[in-house]
């Protein structure tokens, strides 16, 4: 940090110079909000505190009391402690889609990642019609998910649908895209990120745009190549919008219910079944309430706990 | 650095402002959405229906229900179509919220789900109804009684959702083979089918589509067998479902299953349906109207008979169920017999592709004028036994059975091919036993 | 290196979308040494691959203007469309859809732009564990949230409504807006509310006169996100619309499916029909669009 003179909005903020907080940039001093400031903040942030509550918190502590009862979706059953938590743990179907699930999560996000970088670059130069290109881009993420899961099936379906079709025309045998566990499960993912690199294009562009050009000139000057100007110039300078992007898709993926169960249901015998899917299975299909909330628990947990890591990796990233 | 204490409170009484106008949209918005179910819960007997035919049948029971007039002091009803996607959330959160229906269609076994759960009124009073009205005896054969439970009536069956074998006439005559009467001649039909390039056995088991399923149980009833003995419990293992499972296996082997078949949606087994691919598979009665096929080349083929010379299949009798939750008890059950008295018209605008459950609709004009139809209700509803088999009264855990992920697995494992009979009945035991609450 | 990192955000800190298209004017300048010949290349390189990206939504737009099954037209038909708009409420769901839609859009800024101010300016112990907070709060899958939600709302009679839907997906958007603000505002200056300060505004007043008059794009970006989230969720409407009169257009294209048959052209048409609102949005919005800021804003914490 030493290099900067001007400092970011954050930076001074973080340096004490928040509203109400001591004047002069004494580096290192916590800054101390004025009552008045604290309280219009707080006023500030009282809706949002409302809904965290009502739409977020209300629904949490009832799945807790879902996952440690016994009863169904109507009625609250008998405290069962951690019985379901156990049952779930001790089942071979939870590991199966929890392997799933990380696969999934780490194909949709990587795959996303690497498509929407390689497009954001691309249109990132001049390209005759390049903003027609960049909106049609994003349709796939537009598309409901009902209709584009379906256009899928048609696509992929039967061993006489259009690309199965064309797989037997070059000679390469019939493959059965969702019939067959390894195909389908492949199928699922590249329907995944064929959903979700719009979004993560939409990101690196922003991040990309931040990227003071004079930077390339110089590093071009020095005579560096293409590649290393992108490994050690691009990559490095979005670096933290990249880890958020992972963050957010992680989310995005870890949390998909339509895209999976839309397409294949979970199977063909649960080659695709994830913990989502599992969980809605166990508590819709199965009406095992209990095991099925706390499957979904489990996973929230997970999902937090990763998510943390991650951002604390963001913070190492910034501030070192 | 001043902090500007001194001129807050102008605004923060914009803040206010700003916030109440923020409030203000939400307002507007329940002015735009005024929905129906909030505003006439309490004076009418709710009723839910499930979307079982295409648009045109919603708004003729609508008729009926709006037609409605009720006698003395009872309440008049009112109709709500819900959509079958994640229909178990929509009842179940209605329920808990106590804004669910009075009376309601559903899924074949919600009745009995929610009866354990103690939120059915038991039809006792409408079975009585339709005793004195003469309806009672119009029933076909052994359609109400696996609603009678030791409390009483749980649900009035309405319409039977046959499980029936259809055949394209024309790809037997291509194939030169005769439309199978057994399993053997299944087999040969199937090879010969294949030849032609069509599929001897069409049946589907992807996303959303329960005919795979319904196809295992029925090969399994077919033979004797079925998932359940005859007080009840359940009885996987026996030899007859390990035959009908190793028979399902060789038909996979011998690729008269379509190797896809294990993801077929309802739409892809339609199309294969339409687009003369299928020669001979399960189906739902009415098929040729649900793909809307126009050759008069799909007909309804003889029931099979098993190795052991057994002859059945499945249904799913459809119900109408009460709840507790009502402006009226009394309102609801004289809506319900009013109701049921007045099925025919949805039977004679033909909008309805599935068995009626009185004998005097079976033989209106517009019913019997299909021979398809007539074949139905002459050589396969008699034979036909309801998920229970070889149990006769339904319960709660064929929910489970009809839908969960046990059932599912077990149909995409034969699927598939890769299992043997005993290990994929083993695995299909062992996930009953966990879900099914005893 | 690491100096360019570090003083990386003060490029884009200039107040508006300057500051976010800066950089891609200086790199275009550099790359366009390449020439006309590369950008040819790209040209069909890109259409290449959008022409396969696209692949299954034409499956889809094709099928829109197709004639349906028992029709008697033939070719390239409107027929869908007029028969959906004619024979359904499609005219009704749009309009829900639109109302709802916008409603979020509208409430969601309007509840995450403060919360996004105080997450970016509050720098207290509290105000961090918030924002972790909304994150954690949110994790929780939507299908099984659902059902207590609707119980909670059926209490306050907020079902079979377009406010309720309304509510839960200001909820649903609340976590990834409010960090789009905090992120959007960091890049501002905070020397500019330390001026209006000294001319006498206060924390609230600065923030509404020099802080949100300066975060269009912010704002923007933030009120997309909400727009496609609420525009296409079926997951809470199948559970909380009942009647076909305030249906949404995702809950429209589910009344298409019945027991084993779906008409299908109805349901491509009527997906066509839910494409243009947000393609239009994107196409008029798209460059300020840049939900990559929100690393700055955790990154901060």
């Amino acid at each position: 940090m030493s290099t900067t003179t001007t400092k970011s909005g954050l930076a001074r903020a973080r340096q004490g110079l928040a509203p109400g907080g001591p004047g002069g940039g004494a580096p290192n001093r916590k800054s101390k909000l004025s009552a008045q400031t604290r309280r219009t903040f707080f006023w500030l942030l009282l809706p949002s505190i409302v809904l965290l509550i009502l739409i977020n918190g209300y629904p949490l502590i009832y799945a807790g009391v879902q996952a440690t009862h016994d009863g169904s979706l109507i009625e609250t059953g008998n405290f069962v402690g951690v019985d379901n938590f156990a049952s779930v743990v001790a089942s071979e179907a939870f590991w199966k889609a929890a392997r799933f699930t990380l696969l999934f999560t780490i194909v949709g996000v990587f795959g996303s990642w690497a498509v929407g970088l390689g497009l954001a670059l691309l249109l990132r130069t001049k390209i005759p019609a390049g903003g027609l290109f960049k909106v049609l881009l994003l349709l796939p993420w537009v598309v409901p998910i009902v209709v584009s899961s379906t256009a899928w099936n048609w696509l992929v379906g039967t061993p006489d649908s259009l690309i199965p079709a064309m797989f037997r025309n070059l000679g390469l045998g019939t493959p059965l895209f969702l019939a067959d566990p390894t195909l389908a499960a492949i199928t699922v993912m590249v329907f995944k990120v064929w959903v979700s690199f719009p979004f993560m294009m939409m990101m690196t562009s922003a991040a990309l745009a931040s990227v003071d050009g004079t930077v390339y000139e110089a590093a071009s000057m020095d005579g560096a190549s293409r590649w290393q100007q992108f490994s050690q110039i691009t990559l490095p300078l979005t670096a933290r919008s990249t880890y958020i992007s992972w963050i957010l898709m992680t989310i995005f993926c870890v949390n998909d219910f339509p895209t999976i169960y839309l397409l294949t249901g979970g199977g063909p015998v649960d080659a695709t079944t994830s913990l989502v899917v599992l969980a809605y299975r166990t508590v819709f299909q199965d009406f095992q309430t209990g095991p099925g909330v706390a499957i979904a628990f489990l996973m929230t947990i997970t999902l937090v706990v990763v998510s943390v890591l991650l951002y604390r990796q963001i913070r190492k990233s910034s501030v070192e | 650095m001043t902090s500007p204490l001194s001129t807050t409170a102008g605004f923060s009484r914009r803040g206010f402002l700003g916030l109440a106008a923020a409030a203000a949209t939400v307002p507007l918005l329940a002015a735009c959405g005024g929905g129906s179910s909030t505003a006439n819960s309490g004076g009418t007997v709710k009723f839910w229906d499930m979307p079982w035919a295409a648009p045109a049948y919603n708004d003729a029971a609508k008729k009926i229900v709006d037609a409605y007039v009720p006698t003395g002091s009872n309440l008049k009803a009112s109709y709500q179509t819900i959509q079958w996607n994640n229909f178990y959330q929509t009842f179940s959160s209605a329920i808990a919220s106590k804004t669910g229906p009075a009376v309601s269609t559903g899924g074949g076994f919600q009745a009995f789900q929610f009866e354990q759960q103690g939120q059915i009124a038991y039809a006792d009073k409408v079975v009585e109804a339709l005793k004195s009205n003469g309806m009672y005896d119009d029933f076909l054969p052994g359609v109400l009684e696996p609603f009678k439970t030791d409390k009483g009536y749980v649900a009035i069956p309405w319409q039977l959702d046959m499980r029936v074998m259809w055949y394209r006439s024309s790809l037997f005559e291509k194939a030169g083979v005769a439309v199978p009467t057994d399993w053997p001649s299944l087999l040969e039909a199937g090879k010969a089918l294949k030849n032609i390039g069509a599929v001897g056995f069409a049946i589907g088991a992807g996303a959303g589509n329960f005919l795979g399923n319904h196809a295992s149980i029925m090969m399994m009833v077919n033979n004797g067998g079925g998932v359940f003995n005859k007080d009840g419990e359940l009885d996987v293992m026996n030899d007859r479902n390990v035959e009908a499972v190793e028979f399902l296996l060789e038909l996979v082997s011998n690729g008269i299953i379509d190797p896809a078949a294990v993801s077929y949606t309802s739409d892809n087994l339609n199309a294969q349906w339409k687009d003369s691919k299928a020669g001979y598979g399960m189906f739902t009665a009415g098929l040729p109207g649900r793909i809307g096929d126009t050759t008069g080349e799909l007909l309804v083929a003889d029931p099979l008979t098993g190795p052991h010379g057994d002859k059945a299949s499945i249904m799913f009798p459809n119900n109408i169920m009460m709840y507790k939750n009502t402006p009226s008890q009394e309102s609801s059950e004289a809506f319900l017999v009013d109701y049921l008295g007045k099925l025919k018209d949805l039977w004679q605008q033909k909008l309805v592709t599935s068995l009626p459950v009185f004998k005097s609709i079976t033989e209106l004009p517009e019913f019997a004028s299909d021979p398809n139809n007539v074949k139905i209700v002459k050589e396969w509803q008699p034979i036909s036994k309801n998920f229970a088999a070889q149990g006769s009264t339904l319960n709660a855990g064929l929910a489970v059975l009809d839908g969960g992920q046990a059932i599912n697995q077990f149909t995409q494992t034969i699927l598939t091919g890769k299992t043997d009979a005993k290990s994929a009945l083993q695995a299909f035991k062992t996930g009953l036993e966990s879900t099914i609450k005893k | 290196m690491s100096a360019a990192v570090h003083t990386q955000p003060q490029s884009r800190s200039a107040l508006g979308a300057s500051g976010t298209t800066k950089g891609t004017g200086k790199s275009k300048r550099v790359l366009s040494d390449a020439g006309m010949r590369g950008r040819w290349w790209r040209f069909t390189l890109i259409l290449a691959i959008t022409a396969v990206v696209l692949v299954p939504i034409m499956v889809t737009v094709v099928l829109a203007f197709s004639p349906s099954p028992t029709s008697t037209a033939t070719g390239f038909t409107f027929e869908n469309f007029g028969n959906v708009f004619s024979q359904t409420l499609a005219s009704t769901w749009l309009s829900n859809s639109l109302i709802t839609t916008l409603s979020t859009v509208v409430v969601s800024v309007a509840v995450a732009a403060p919360a996004g101010y105080v997450l970016s300016r509050g720098r207290s112990k509290a105000v961090s564990g918030y924002s972790l907070l909304l994150f954690v709060m949110q994790s929780l899958p939507i299908i099984t949230s659902v059902v207590p939600l609707f119980i909670l709302f059926a209490g306050l009679g907020l079902v079979d409504n377009l406010m309720g839907l309304t509510i839960i997906y200001v909820g649903s958007t609340m976590t990834v807006a409010t960090w789009m603000m905090a992120a959007y505002f960091d890049s501002i200056p905070i020397s500019l509310e330390e001026a209006s300060w000294i001319d006498g505004c206060s924390v609230f007043g600065s923030f509404t006169k020099v802080v949100l008059r300066n975060s269009l794009p912010g704002i923007l970006s933030t009120a997309i996100f909400a727009f496609l989230l609420a525009w296409n969720d079926y997951l809470v409407a199948i559970v909380f619309l009942r009647s076909s009169e305030i249906f949404t257009l995702p809950m429209g294209v589910q009344s298409f499916f019945q027991q084993n048959q779906t008409d299908w052209t109805s349901v491509m048409a009527l997906a066509v029909v839910m494409m243009l609102p947000p393609i239009i949005v994107f196409a008029t919005l798209n460059k300020y669009f840049s939900v990559g800021g929100i690393g700055g804003s955790l990154a901060g914490r």
